[in-house]
């Protein structure tokens, strides 16, 4: 048993295993990732590419082979850890840099495989005026957009104003979203990601609100469902399926007329906001851990480095 | 302003010649002055790089001729603070090896495949989290360029003691460089892409790169940590395994960019 756990804390373990993830990880960049099976038996010759798929390299970071070897290096470091972190404590000159860095790579596999199983994004088109729910009853609104060029014509920002409400209260007036600069309501993100002009179906409801509707889009009221099939081309009409008590049909609409309880108010170009809403439990722990991977890196060079001075001296 | 970066490339060339001058005669002296001449070339690419983040009122390291001419800069002052330092054996070879290196970027930064247009950066390269990303992950880098030309010579020498030698500075260096390159190439990476994307990490073919470049030098790190009971074998596996890191880092930064397209397509 004793030979067990020796083997399973021992550093020679742990290169192997860093060498083993380092050439498999290697060798995954420079096969395509995740696609079908025809792509690889079309790419390589056919005995590769049933190799890659029957030993899941051909979606590798997650395959059994990957999380086998990253979950016995885990152990490894987990037990080295534990016995040098003993060990140390035994000397008289602590030298606990490695420590920091072990615990925050074991935290770094934690925050990972948290991140890997509990991460939620979606994904939503807004124009301005237009709002979404998020979870907690809480209404996004679209203010206001901007998109800003150098002079040379290149994108040098988007920024979506928003306003965040729960009901009748209003949590969150005015916040611009640009990229590199999401809004955070706890652990969840909301990131500006794209921005689209696209031809679209503006309708107004009988409360003086408006929704934008771009092709493929849809909107419901009670029982009415528009969803916009072909926005057409400029001065043509539009073409939408209504879905209400009368049951579905196509219609094609021009600005004025009526379906239900809606008007249509205008079909124009008009600029959408590309907003991604992560959710990730994963991260504030991957966090710590880059942090103590960062300190424990520089303690345990600064003093081996420090050490090798000293007996120079 | 375009002239300046040619002249940074005649001081290193001329550096690199007073160093060869002195490196291939019979008696063993130190040059008393190719390290100025790289202390000129660094001042030199430290100016264009100021006078292009003034223009861009933002730091110039956003493209491939920026982060090369700023890699080139970080191996120009690591290779004249090797010159200058009394704490380890002066191994003229590191130097050299260094200064060539250092003239290799700069021309690769002229050619076709770096332009040196003046381009304000897209919305997801304006991040202070991207410069660290940047300016860190190079600074280590050179560390490694020093590792590797020392593990070459230890590689390539007979005499016991001028291994040892080159085998410190190897180790001092992969050492310094590598709390520096995770900081820099993995921790303010992953941070960039969250703040970015809301993703620290995404398996995209740079960023596998990365994580393989960082694995090798924590084998070579384990490697040394096993030393206690050195074999003159496994003191060539360590250096092979630190020239192997360098070769990882210069696939990571130009095969990465040429050869497998994913996130990092712009630098």
């Amino acid at each position: 048993m004793n030979r067990f756990f020796r083997a399973l804390k021992s550093v020679r373990l742990a290169i192997i295993l860093i060498a083993f993830l380092a050439l498999t990880s290697l060798l995954a960049s420079l096969v395509p990732q995740g696609r079908e099976g025809e792509y690889y038996y079309a790419n390589y010759p056919n005995l590769l590419a049933w190799i890659m798929l029957r030993s899941g390299f051909s979606n590798f970071f997650r395959s059994i082979l990957f999380a086998a070897a990253s979950g016995l290096f885990f152990v490894n470091l987990s037990f080295c850890a534990i016995d040098r972190f003993i060990r140390e404590r035994r000397k008289s000159i602590r030298r606990h840099g490695p420590d920091l860095l072990h615990l925050g790579i074991m935290l770094l596999f934690l925050g990972g495989l948290l991140s890997f199983t509990g991460r939620q994004s979606g994904y939503v088109w807004l124009a301005r005026g237009d709002a979404v729910r998020l979870p907690g009853d809480r209404l996004l609104q679209l203010t206001d957009f901007a998109y800003l060029k150098y002079l040379d014509g290149r994108p040098k920002d988007w920024i979506s104003t928003v306003r965040l409400s729960a009901g009748e209260k209003t949590l969150l007036d005015s916040f611009p979203i640009r990229v590199n600069h999401p809004l955070k309501l706890g652990l969840l993100s909301i990131y500006q990601v794209s921005h689209e002009i696209e031809r679209a179906l503006l309708l107004r409801d009988t409360g003086g609100g408006t929704h934008s509707l771009a092709r493929g889009e849809e909107t419901r009221a009670g029982a009415l469902s528009i969803y916009l099939v072909d926005p057409g081309k400029e001065g043509e009409k539009a073409l939408i399926r209504v879905q209400d008590a009368a049951g579905p049909r196509m219609v094609s609409v021009a600005p004025g007329d009526r379906i239900g309880s809606m008007s249509v108010a205008d079909i124009r170009d008009i600029e959408f906001s590309g907003l991604e809403a992560v959710r990730d439990p994963g991260f504030p722990l991957v966090l710590i851990s880059l942090i103590l991977v960062g300190v424990g890196a520089f303690f345990t060079l600064y003093q081996r480095l420090h050490d090798m001075g000293e007996s120079r001296t | 302003m375009n002239a300046v970066p040619t002249i940074a490339f005649a001081l290193i060339i001329a550096s690199a010649v007073v160093q060869a001058v002195y490196l291939f005669r019979r008696k063993r002296r130190v040059d008393p002055l190719s390290h100025w001449f790289l202390a000129a070339a660094g001042v030199s690419l430290a100016l264009v790089l100021a006078t292009r983040s003034a223009a861009l009122s933002f730091p110039a390291l956003t493209g491939t001729f920026e982060s090369l001419v700023f890699y080139a800069l970080a191996v120009c002052v690591l290779a004249t603070a090797y010159r200058l330092q009394r704490r380890l054996v002066y191994m003229p070879l590191v130097q050299f090896g260094a200064t060539v290196a250092a003239a290799a970027l700069l021309a690769v930064a002229s050619s076709p495949i770096a332009p040196n247009e003046l381009l304000a950066p897209i919305p997801a390269l304006r991040s202070g989290w991207l410069v660290a990303h940047v300016a860190f992950s190079f600074i280590g880098e050179s560390f490694f360029l020093a590792s590797f030309v020392s593990a070459l010579g230890f590689l390539f020498t007979r005499d016991e003691e001028r291994r040892r030698s080159y085998d410190r500075i190897t180790y001092t260096a992969v050492a310094a460089g590598y709390p520096i390159f995770t900081a820099g190439a993995l921790i303010f990476g992953a941070i960039w892409a969250q703040r970015a994307w809301g993703s620290w990490w995404s398996w995209d073919p740079k960023e596998i790169w990365a994580l393989v470049t960082w694995l090798v030098y924590t084998g070579y790190l384990h490697l040394r940590f096993l030393r206690r009971k050195a074999t003159a074998h496994r003191d060539s596996l360590a250096a092979i395994v630190a020239v192997a890191g360098f070769l990882c880092t210069v696939f990571t930064f130009f095969g990465v960019n040429f050869l497998l397209p994913g996130l990092h397509s712009y630098g």
